[in-house]
């Protein structure tokens, strides 16, 4: 396949820059990305223009963004929370992330199922399980006050510290998936050589091991800063008076006060600031980078970046000195236990899956209120998620859109993935950042985009219309999935098939698509999990009969907010712990 | 300055590109004879349990037609529009509040009820208009933990008063009402609300912004607040307040100044079950049925002869009874229609000061 490229490219000419070679398998997943994010962008933007009255162009809406000191305000806030949980997700994930990474293969992907356990955990749910830990008569303060470690109550929610605590947790898994890849690439015999040269701990970590788990450190940044920007589930049930988010005016704005051209500017607003941070990103690291897999170092291509890496060596450095006083403090050695690690792990895994822990009692009370502990259990709770048609029609129909997107984003993110592994077109880069789109724009502005599509053409309230928006976030996974299985894939195979015969469609059948067995797989559950549990775009896009699961737990949590919700969580844990353990099996097989 | 565009979607939806077409399959309305089954939107909780059984399954027992009831949003405004303007029915009857009829009845969204003028004989005045059907009165009271405080605040000056009531408070996260709250905490008297003075109901919600535990956004926060003793005074609605003592919850509602308002069924235009509709609405405007929702839900029946059906130690708790109503006045939805959006941004921006 590699020949049919150098022949195009030998050709030359006008032609040459039309074909795109094996690019071509990625139109139908650039299509559907144009079609079903682009374009409902374009058209929010051009909403965003338009005025009340005159058909023309009309800043009317920016003015009253600018003059309405709220939204400025807002946009700091959500700009804040943002980098505090990103901050916060890196910080205390990196020690996992560096213990996981030395793990051997085996008892590191157990290890990660427990860290991806709560990441797949519906957001309500978790949300749910905080509230019911963190309110003043909450599991927390009796504990704190119980034991008489405090007085009174301490104000754990309903502040910034809940919100924090809520998305830090929520985000954290996605920091530690990150870092880990990068730094099982880092070469081990690096702090050790320094070490035998003399290096101290301090020195060791800050000038040797940090810089090069950076790039991971840094993507893992970015993405939970992309994704906190569009939270609001959590600041809505967690936060207090001074904890807005922009997602949940844009909400506010398209649900209550049906006011589309200011939702559309809002979100436009919340575009333009990922784009800044991915664009900073850019700079330093290169955007390939996110895409896991060994990428080893910084990258530095830019000129710009050169002052601040310099800068950046200084910083180390100046951490290192001052660290260095605690060299002798924390566990010794290589070898032997390490207490003050263990428990700082168990800490960290306790954080985790407390909310999974906190919601199981809760599914079996006996009561009507959600009091922690139980005071009696029953089954009733039970009894009445299946007993109710509303919750078991939500359920299948979450199960069928998820088949569909897992099918759906599989093929079409494998495509462009296996598009982009076999071509060397300059338009490499522009489909490997349309891939991605789906990631970046946030969440709360594709379904804004999406609704105002579909509302005109009919798809409010349709599978259809889910199983498009749920494959629109899903490609970027499915993608990044396959692609890095696609790193290590030894084409040689592929041609040797050929040269003995083998058709394309045998090829691929009986050699290429048996070897990339694994990344698909994962991708496709990947995909599945991603549907199962959205909410953003259900939110608007499904309603009524036509309600997916986290749809309906919304509904319930907004509306009735009883133990129902505990049985359908433990219900949902149980599905989607099934399904990551089936992924886990069939991979190894 | 604040415009709310409600004209775009429906202007925008002319220019929609030839995909307009797929919306066509949606065709065969009006194909009433038979319906089997009816979808109706509810706002779930209490709702649902004591609309199930004053409308939901006597209606089935009737006339054979099956009601699926679902959970609609807060504010179903945007769903109604979306509903009509692509046929994509998936409710057939939706409850409203007053102030989203208004919303949905100058967009033209609404079908006629076509009640029966005797069966509207007895109903509360601005119960029934001609595209809305009023099917119980609620209230934003406060209530108090009566464990936690033996003597709760009475009225809302008593609920601004923090010294004489100390304790953890709640108010909801949105303008209507708590503006009105404040100006009563203010000494406004209930009948002089409107039109609001709200720089004086700003200045006065000032004083107790910082003794305000939690900003409640959904109606089942509020019974949670109460019910877990994460609060100790709270405004609310009467039966998300109620739901709490139901369960056991040691509280006392607070009934003087409070605000009542008006909820019911409305029709999204052009509906494929309309006849079966009618006739739905037809039935909960009956007395006896009516009565039968107020043991989940204590929201006052608006047909008054449904007091007749109710045991008196009930009827203490509910919204229209008149020793509840005499304190309370109607909030004034048309006001509220014409300086919400105004009142949102303010207030959001008050809550971040």
């Amino acid at each position: 396949m590699s020949s049919v490229t150098s022949n195009i490219s030998a050709r030359g000419g006008a032609l040459s820059r039309l074909k795109l070679g094996p690019l071509w398998l990625a139109a139908p997943a650039l299509a559907f990305v144009a079609v079903f994010l682009l374009l409902p962008m374009l058209r929010l933007i051009g909403l965003s223009f338009s005025g009340e009255e005159t058909a023309g162009v009309s800043l009317e809406h920016y003015q009253h963004l600018a003059d309405t000191p709220i939204y400025m305000r807002i946009l700091w806030i959500t700009f804040r929370i943002s980098i505090l949980t990103a901050f916060f997700s890196v910080l205390l994930g990196y020690p996992v992330a560096a213990w996981l990474a030395r793990l051997p293969d085996s008892s590191r992907n157990k290890w990660l199922f427990l860290v991806l356990l709560p990441f797949w955990t519906s957001y309500l749910v978790k949300t749910f399980a905080w509230m019911i830990m963190l309110g003043d008569r909450g599991l927390f303060n009796s504990i704190l006050t119980g034991t008489g470690v405090t007085d009174g109550s301490l104000d754990l929610m309903y502040n910034e510290f809940g919100v924090l605590v809520g998305m830090v947790h929520a985000m954290m898994p996605l920091a530690i998936l990150t870092m880990v890849p990068v730094m099982t690439g880092i070469d081990r015999r690096l702090p050790l050589a320094a070490g035998s040269l003399g290096a101290k701990r301090a020195q060791r970590f800050w000038l040797i091991e940090f810089p090069l788990a950076m790039p991971g450190v840094a993507a893992g940044g970015l993405l939970t800063f992309i994704t906190s920007l569009g939270f609001f589930i959590v600041p809505a049930y967690l936060g207090g008076r001074g904890q807005t988010m922009l997602a949940q005016i844009i909400i506010m704005q398209v649900q209550e006060l049906v006011n589309w051209a200011f939702a559309a500017v809002l979100s436009v607003m919340l575009v333009a600031a990922a784009l800044v941070a991915i664009w900073i990103y850019d700079q330093f690291f290169g955007l390939s980078s996110l895409t896991q897999a060994s990428s080893t170092g910084v990258k530095g291509s830019k000129k710009g970046a050169q002052w601040l890496r310099g800068a950046g060596q200084k910083v180390l450095a100046g951490l290192a000195w001052i660290c260095s006083p605690f060299n002798r403090l924390g566990d010794r050695g290589d070898d032997g236990p390490k207490p003050v690690r263990a428990a700082y792990l168990g800490a960290l895994f306790l954080f985790l899956l407390a909310p999974a822990i906190i919601v199981l009692p809760l599914a079996f009370t006996a009561e009507q209120a959600l009091t922690f502990p139980p005071p009696s259990y029953s089954t009733r709770w039970f009894s009445e998620y299946f007993g109710s048609q509303i919750w078991i029609s939500a359920t299948l129909r979450s199960f069928g859109v998820a088949f569909a997107t897992a099918i759906l984003a599989t093929v079409l993110g494998g495509m462009a993935a296996l598009a982009l592994a076999r071509s060397d077109s300059k338009w490499g880069k522009t489909v490997f950042g349309l891939m991605l789109a789906p990631m970046i724009v946030p969440r709360i502005v594709i379904a804004v985009g999406l609704f105002y599509l579909m509302a005109q053409i009919g798809l409010v309230a349709s599978n259809i219309g889910l199983i498009i928006g749920h494959t629109l976030l899903a490609i970027p996974f499915t993608f990044i999935a396959i692609g890095a299985v696609l790193k290590g894939y030894d084409w040689r195979l592929d041609q040797a098939a050929a040269t003995l015969g083998a058709g394309r469609i045998k090829v691929l059948r009986l050699i290429t698509l048996p070897l990339l067995r694994g990344g698909i797989i994962s991708a496709a559950l990947f995909a599945f999990v991603t549907s199962f549990d959205e909410l953003t775009i259900a939110l608007f896009i499904s309603g009524g009969l036509k309600s997916t699961l986290p749809k309906q737990m919304w509904d319930d949590m907004y509306l009735q907010l009883n133990p129902t919700l505990a049985a359908v969580s433990v219900v949902v844990l149980v599905i989607v712990t099934a399904i990551l353990l089936l992924a886990q099996r069939l991979q190894k097989s | 300055m604040t415009k709310t565009d409600r004209s775009l979607l429906s202007r925008r939806s002319m220019l929609a590109i030839g995909t307009a077409a797929l919306a066509a399959p949606m065709l065969g309305r009006r194909a009433n004879a038979q319906t089997a089954s009816l979808t109706v939107a509810d706002p779930g909780g209490p709702f649902n349990a004591g609309f199930s059984k004053a409308f939901y399954e006597p209606f089935t027992a009737e006339t054979g037609i099956e009601i699926v009831s679902v959970a609609r949003d807060a504010e179903p405004t945007a769903q109604f529009k979306s509903i009509v303007e692509t046929g994509s029915y998936i409710w057939d009857v939706c409850t409203l509040t007053l102030s989203a009829r208004l919303i949905l009845e100058q967009e033209d969204l609404l079908d006629d009820i076509q009640l029966d003028p005797a069966l509207a004989e007895n109903m509360m005045p601005g119960s029934v208009h001609s595209n809305f059907l009023g099917t119980d009165v609620y209230a934003t009271i406060s209530a108090f933990n009566t464990q936690s405080m033996e003597n709760g605040p009475s009225s809302w000056a008593d609920f601004w008063d923090t010294d004489a009531f100390p304790g953890r408070r709640a108010l909801r996260r949105n303008p209507i009402d708590t503006l009105e709250q404040a100006l009563m905490a203010d000494g406004v008297a209930p009948e002089d609300l409107y039109p609001l003075d709200v720089d004086r109901a700003f200045a006065k919600l000032d004083e107790i912004k910082d003794h305000i535990d939690v900003w409640w956004t959904g109606g089942a926060q509020s019974t949670q607040l109460l019910q877990s003793g994460e609060v100790d005074m709270l405004a609310g609605w009467n039966a998300r307040l109620q739901s709490a003592i139901d369960t056991g919850t040691p509280a006392e509602l607070v009934w003087n100044q409070g605000l009542y308002s008006i909820e019911g069924w409305g029709l999204p235009k052009g509906g494929p079950n309309v006849d079966a509709a009618r006739q739905f609405l037809a039935f909960c405007a009956r007395p006896e049925q009516q009565a039968l929702f107020t043991d989940d839900l204590s929201y006052g029946p608006t047909n008054l002869s449904a007091y007749e059906h109710i045991s008196e130690e009930r009827a203490k708790v509910l919204t229209t009874a008149p020793a509840n109503l005499d304190g309370m006045v109607l909030a004034d939805e048309s006001w509220w229609e014409a300086n919400r959006a105004e009142m949102t941004e303010r207030f959001n921006l008050w809550l971040l000061m």
